[in-house]
């Protein structure tokens, strides 16, 4: 069975008087399979961020469904979203949004102490985490005393510790340099590697090419799919520029 | 540029930051009102020069202060909050000169109309204090209330002179500034602050300092000078310790893991201890405010409420004639009048005793009472005894006894309930006495706990005794009382009336005025007709604190909603980052609630910690003031302490929901 499965997601943004319909997601179907890195690409404005929003459960699609192992997120109740969001799924951010008031280990620790659990399970946790991250040596400091890569890697700690189903990445490379991002996918990698389901939405061609398999949304809508196959990340990289010449110059929808 | 555009500019931004500017209007406007008011009141020709208008012109003065420290305080808020908009201004290629014309603008908007409506206001209102006023007073004197016209100008100029000076401090500020710094404004000195072990431990040597001082001064007089001693240690010592000391307290929670990390506590404790440095002082201040609030009004409503007590106290008889300088026939005329009078006004007279007396302050070391000078009395020390000297003779008539003494012998009486007998030989001023007997009561003064200075009644073989003593006390004291010739053995009639109370109240005002035009030297002194001159000073009193409580109160309501408004915005980003990793709305709203019940109650409980302390030293200082009653005094503080916790918890809710809605 698949772990996600969005079939015919819509959204429609009404402004607030009436006014104009703005339809961000036509028809969105698609389904991710445990264990499973998937890469969503696409323009400004193609809908990547609403289509996140909605399988973050911080949205509601207008028509259609979401499944996230078989359960109806329009059916997790209002009360239990927040619990739900974190117990099934780990976010990474662009903007990283750890919190300057907390320590990197505390900042880890966050969705946990909202869970309630102990401390010493919290401890527990982390360091194999820590370890696999490297950022063993960084847990007393604060995010302002730490680079963009290194922040990065807590939020990546923060969205792991929870174990959760499936991990979604908002542009997790969008604010690093090209050497931290290339730690930071390398890092990916391994975190697949070991059983993770990922989902990232992305603008980078690098980025996107260390995926099983890329998504390419257009007008709301899944425009194209790329499976990795036995492709190196180098000719995965040269198939995904392809792909992207074809989109942006208005190429005929194959698949 | 064309200049229209800075009214419209000025407009614009008053109203896009209504949610500060509000506030700050209303506070300015309250305490133009409050303000006019109380001038306006010192001024009205009814209330005349006496102690009221002492009390009123006094507490002018205190509002003038407040209203600076209040106005550039909450103004201060405003700027820093707003200077990141100053920033974009600057950015946007506003010249700092155009900035200040902007600035310039606003600030006469707002203060013209917070002065408009606050002097409206208090023309409005003084009326109904005025009568509140007399209410209190008890004046059923037709006093009339107008409009005054100083007043309102003395206000007008006062406070446009506040509003000038916080504009010139705003305009310093944004002249200091780069752009670059402005835009950061709102976010500055974000780091987690070190503890200062120095300054925590000063703050609790202050405070305990301060607190030993309350907790064992017995000493009313001594109270009243340590009283401002530790006031001003305790003071210190609140802002040492908010400063200091919580930061070390919010690390040792942090420190203990079971508690620091539950989700009620987790985002506020971190959020508290990183923003401490801002928040310590304001907390001090909220703290040492409600202090003073609740000090201020608790012990003027107790005086007030404890009227009767105070004036039995300070009068323990109904009625006193004393004669300074007695003859046979004065005594007579005195005793005559009061009776002729009592009759007049159909009241009887009731434990008449008449004696003579003569006394002064003197200081007892080692057994000896020596007579004492002026530093000795005002160092409040308990070795200052008040010395009252009878005759024999008297003392014979009063307890009807039949007693004779030598010349070098005594009786003593020592009237404070708790005293030990000291027996023996006694020196006074050099003399030496043998005491033949110390007294268990004497009617002049029954056994008492509640004297501000200690005091022995010796019964002495003879008038002639007395007099020597007085004659030595006149020579060391000759230049204070240089305009005497002499001091003399007093003569002194007290007694009581029985009848109504206007009956009594008229044969008081008779006799008083017979006396005076009758027998040269002597003066009236009783609990009906003083009691309107006590109801001047302690109503007085009790009206201005209870108008300088609310003002108190509503600047402490004022601080605390500045300062959880603008963290509001700060904590704005966290909470919402804290959504996007799963905290929901439940959580968010719990969190709040208990950052908000810290910032609020710690500051409360300190200060119900302060006064709990300092009940002892101020009972002893209302002793001074004649008000013994101690239950009644606990009662009104604990009432007042109720009353004031429930204001706060209102102004807590309104803002964590206000808190809540920026948040959320």
């Amino acid at each position: 069975m698949a772990l996600l499965e969005v079939k015919n997601v819509r959204k429609i943004y009404t402004a607030r008087f009436g006014g104009n319909q703005v339809e961000a997601l036509k028809d969105v179907n698609f389904s991710v399979e445990p264990r499973e890195f998937v890469a969503i690409m696409g323009e400004s404005g193609s809908g990547k961020t609403t289509l996140l929003n909605i399988l973050a459960a911080l949205d509601k699609p207008t028509g259609g469904k979401v499944c996230l192992k078989g359960r109806d997120l329009a059916h997790v109740k209002e009360r239990e979203l927040a619990a739900f969001r974190r117990q099934n799924l780990g976010f990474v951010f662009q903007d990283f949004n750890l919190l300057d008031t907390f320590s990197l280990k505390d900042n880890i620790f966050l969705p946990l102490v909202l869970s309630g659990k102990k401390y010493d399970e919290m401890e527990k946790r982390l360091m194999p985490i820590a370890r696999t991250l490297g950022i063993e040596e960084l847990l007393e400091k604060y995010p302002y005393e730490v680079s963009g890569g290194q922040k990065q890697r807590a939020a990546v700690a923060r969205a792991l510790i929870t174990k959760p189903q499936l991990v979604l990445a908002d542009e997790p490379t969008g604010a690093l340099d090209s050497k931290a991002a290339d730690e930071l996918l390398r890092l990916f990698g391994q975190i697949h590697e070991d059983g993770q389901t990922i989902l990232m939405v992305t603008h980078s061609v690098k980025a996107a090419s260390s995926a099983d398999r890329i998504l390419f949304i257009k007008d709301g809508e899944v425009f194209h799919q790329l499976y990795r196959g036995n492709l190196s990340n180098e000719q995965m990289y040269q198939k995904i520029s392809d792909t992207l010449t074809v989109l942006t110059t208005g190429g005929a929808r194959h698949e | 540029m064309n200049s229209s555009i800075y009214s419209r500019l000025a407009v614009t931004n008053l109203k896009n930051n209504r949610k500060t500017y509000v506030p700050y209007i209303l506070t300015a406007a309250l305490t133009v009102m409050m303000y006019y008011i109380i001038d306006a009141l010192s001024r009205n020709d009814s209330v005349g020069r006496g102690s009221l208008w002492q009390i009123l012109s006094m507490s002018t003065v205190v509002i003038r202060v407040f209203s600076v420290i209040l106005l550039f305080y909450t103004n201060s808020f405003l700027m820093k909050r707003r200077k990141k908009e100053v920033g974009m201004y600057n950015i946007l290629g506003m010249g700092k000169a155009h900035i200040a014309k902007m600035f310039l603008v606003e600030m006469l908007i707002t203060a013209s109309v917070s002065i408009g409506a606050g002097i409206a206001g208090g023309i409005l209102f003084g009326k109904v204090m005025w009568l509140l006023l007399l209410k209190i007073l008890h004046y059923d004197v037709n006093m009339d209330f107008a409009v005054s016209g100083t007043a309102a100008v003395y206000t007008l100029v006062l406070f446009a002179a506040i509003f000038a000076l916080t504009l010139a401090y705003n305009l310093w500020q944004i002249k200091l500034a780069n752009p670059v710094e402005l835009l950061r404004g709102g976010s500055e000195g974000e780091r987690e602050p070190k503890t200062k072990r120095v300054l925590a431990i000063a703050g609790i040597a202050l405070v305990g300092y301060g607190y030993f001082v309350a907790l064992t001064t017995e000493a009313p007089l001594k109270a009243v000078q340590l009283f401002f001693v530790a006031v001003v240690c305790v003071v210190l010592g609140t802002y040492a310790l908010f400063v200091a000391a919580s930061i070390a307290l919010l690390k040792i929670l942090k420190k203990r893991k079971n508690f620091y990390y539950q989700s009620r506590y987790f985002t506020a404790v971190s959020g508290m201890i990183y923003r401490m440095k801002q928040n310590a002082v304001g907390l001090a201040n909220i703290c040492i405010l409600s202090t003073m609030v609740l000090v201020m009004v608790s012990t003027t409503i107790c005086m007030y409420m404890g009227m009767d007590d105070i004036l039995t106290t300070r009068y323990p008889r109904e009625f006193e004639v004393t004669s300074f300088y007695p003859d046979k026939e004065a005594e007579e005329k005195i005793l005559r009048i009061i009776k002729e009078e009592a009759e007049k006004a159909g009241v009887e007279e009731k434990d008449i005793m008449a004696y003579h007396s003569g006394g002064a302050a003197t200081v007892k070391k080692e057994g000896a009472f020596n007579i004492a000078v002026d530093e000795d009395v005002y160092s409040g020390s308990e070795d200052v005894y008040e010395l009252v000297m009878i005759p024999a003779e008297d003392y014979n008539a009063l307890e009807g006894k039949d007693i004779s003494l030598g010349d070098g012998e005594i009786l003593l009486y020592n009237p404070d309930a708790d005293s030990e007998k000291i027996g023996g030989t006694v020196k006074i001023q050099g003399e030496a006495y043998k005491v033949v007997e110390e007294l268990d009561t004497f009617s002049l003064e029954e056994k008492n706990s509640s004297r501000v200075i200690n005091g022995y009644y010796v019964i002495m073989k003879d008038e002639e005794l007395i007099q020597e003593f007085l004659n030595k006390a006149y020579q060391m004291l000759s230049k204070e009382y240089s305009q005497l010739d002499e001091i003399k053995v007093s003569y002194k009639v007290c007694l009581d009336f029985e009848g109504t109370k206007e009956d009594c109240r008229k044969a008081e005002a008779a006799i008083k005025k017979r006396i005076k035009e009758e027998v040269p030297q002597a003066y009236c002194d009783g609990r009906e007709i003083e009691q309107e001159s006590f109801y001047a000073v302690y109503g007085g009193l009790l009206f201005i604190g209870l108008y300088l409580g609310s003002m108190f109160l509503m600047a402490t309501v004022l601080i605390i909603y500045y300062k959880q408004i603008s963290e509001g915005y700060d904590d704005k980003e966290r909470y919402q980052i804290m959504q996007k990793v799963g905290m929901s709305k439940r959580e968010v709203k719990r969190s709040i609630r208990s950052q908000v019940l810290m910032v609020f109650f710690l500051p409360l409980a300190a200060a119900v910690v302060h006064i709990a302390v300092g009940f002892k030293v101020i009972t002893k200082l209302l002793a001074v003031l004649n008000m013994v009653n101690v239950p009644l005094f606990l009662t009104c503080t604990v009432a007042t302490v109720g009353v004031f916790a429930v204001f706060y918890a209102i102004v807590f809710g309104v803002t964590a929901r206000e808190y809540y809605r920026i948040v959320g």
